[in-house]
């Protein structure tokens, strides 16, 4: 069974009359990275929300491992998927950076001594330490980001997706990131990679998906070491 | 109904006003049928005060709770042994507060007629000062991004596993209180950060502000507005 499958999937909002997404039919794997790029408004981001249920599509059906997504709550999805927003303003949302790390595990009975153990791995990892008490809103962009990432990936989620996680990071943080996320899927965490930066894409990603206007313009899989077979 | 924005103004102003002063439901329901009669003539769909009300719903039934329970008087309706617990009066009351929440709401879709920039223009043809006139715009365009900020958050909270529908009343209070902090702190953070790119796009470079447009009054704005007070002022006299 694949862990996500799209059948048919529309999506429009409301108040525009082109659809954002149009036709999409779509299989992930769990133990894979799949990248999905495409210009700006082409509906990347759409297709990550409708992914996770934060949009309900407006046409066709999302299966999480066969499961209806429309049927799943928020929190139900979030405990197997982990999702960093685009904007990490929007997903900011504690007194502090530690607090931030560890609201999920906290939140999802995790014992106090692990929770430590995690967000302490998590703030040296990602370069946070010292922010640790600091209110994360007062960050910088690239620290911001640093933090949303910081705080999906310690739950340790079955399946990742990532928009734009990228944005804001220097080359050393994008290669420390990169080995990171390399490393989850590794050991079978599998991952959606939503960005415009096509050689963090290429780095990692196992297949990639083109979108164009709201539809799959293409779908490559990774041949070999240098490129992707259509 | 092509009426200048501040008549507009004067007419939710006056709505607004006798909505506070009403307190029965005999009196705000004629005036909310007034008011939706008004909807109508300048031609806004009546479906779209559902559309706001809707937002509302949670803070009216809560209101009218309240009102229902501490409201004391007449005829005891529901009771707990000895202790009443709903009453006429108390009824009356919530209902009151329903009504008068939904003719301030209604009233005030008027505003959605005209554009910001009229309205601002309007406020400063009234000598009222720039600075002021934009504040209150501003307030009014972050009003639904305060609203779109709380969206958000509860649902980063979700996605981080938490169903906030099994949480215990103690616990989600808890979790909403932490939250208010960081939330408030946001908006003034992005209030502050509003105010320096405006200044840098030269906000309140010069004293004196120039305008290309000017609104008139029209002798109907005048008649609207003379028609509208007096009957205000008339009823207010003798409530």
């Amino acid at each position: 069974m694949h862990f996500l499958t799209l059948t048919q999937v529309n999506f429009h909002y409301p108040k525009l009359s082109r659809m954002a997404l149009e036709n999409i039919n779509l299989e992930i794997e769990q133990k894979s990275i799949t990248a999905i790029i495409g210009p700006n408004g082409s509906g990347k981001t759409t297709l990550g929300k409708v992914m996770i249920g934060i949009l309900q599509a407006t046409g066709g059906k999302v299966l999480l491992q066969g499961e209806p997504v429309s049927e799943m709550s928020l929190a139900q999805i979030g405990r197997r998927i982990g999702y960093v927003f685009q904007n990490p303003d929007l997903q900011l949302f504690c007194a502090t950076v530690a607090e931030e790390i560890g609201f999920g595990l906290v939140n999802q009975g995790w014992e106090p001594a692990r929770v430590k153990e995690k967000v302490d791995f998590c703030l040296e990892f990602f370069q946070l330490a010292e922010y640790r008490h600091v209110f994360p809103l007062l960050l910088s962009q690239g620290e911001k980001q640093r933090v949303a990432i910081a705080s999906v990936l310690v739950a340790e989620n079955e399946f990742v997706i990532l928009d734009e996680p990228t944005i804001g990071l220097d080359a050393y943080r994008k290669k420390i990131l990169a080995g990171y996320l390399r490393k989850i899927a590794s050991i079978g965490r599998g991952m959606v990679l939503i960005s415009h930066d096509m050689g963090f894409v290429e780095h990692l990603a196992d297949r990639v998906i083109q979108l164009e206007k709201g539809r799959i313009v293409g779908d490559s899989e990774r041949k070999g070491r240098n490129g992707y077979d259509t | 109904m092509t009426l200048d924005p501040r008549t507009k103004m004067v007419i939710v102003i006056c709505l607004s006003t006798l909505a506070l002063i009403y307190n029965s439901a005999g009196e705000l329901l004629p005036l909310l049928l007034v008011t939706l009669l008004l909807l109508l003539l300048f031609r806004i769909d009546i479906s779209s005060v559902w559309v706001y009300l809707k937002r509302f719903l949670q803070l009216m039934l809560v209101v009218f709770i309240i009102q229902c329970i501490f409201t004391r008087g007449g005829e005891v309706l529901l009771s707990l042994g000895s202790t009443a617990l709903v009453s006429s009066q108390g009824l009356l009351a919530g209902a009151s507060l329903v009504l008068r929440i939904i003719v301030i709401i209604s009233a005030a879709l008027i505003f959605t007629t005209f554009s910001s920039r009229d309205f601002i223009l309007g406020l400063v043809q009234w000598k009222i000062p720039y600075e002021l006139a934009f504040m209150v715009t501003i307030a009014m365009r972050f009003l639904p991004l305060f609203r779109d900020e709380f969206v958000n958050v509860v649902t980063a909270i979700q996605l981080r596993g938490v169903e906030l529908k099994q949480v215990s009343w103690g616990r989600k209070i808890d979790l909403f209180r932490s939250l208010l902090f960081p939330v408030v702190f946001g908006a003034l953070l992005k209030a502050q950060q509003l105010a320096v790119a405006m200044e840098s796009r030269g906000f309140r470079a010069y004293p004196r502000r120039t305008y290309l447009r000017r609104l008139d009054f029209i002798w109907i704005d005048y008649a609207v507005m003379l028609i509208f007070i007096t009957i205000t002022l008339m009823l207010i006299i003798s409530y």
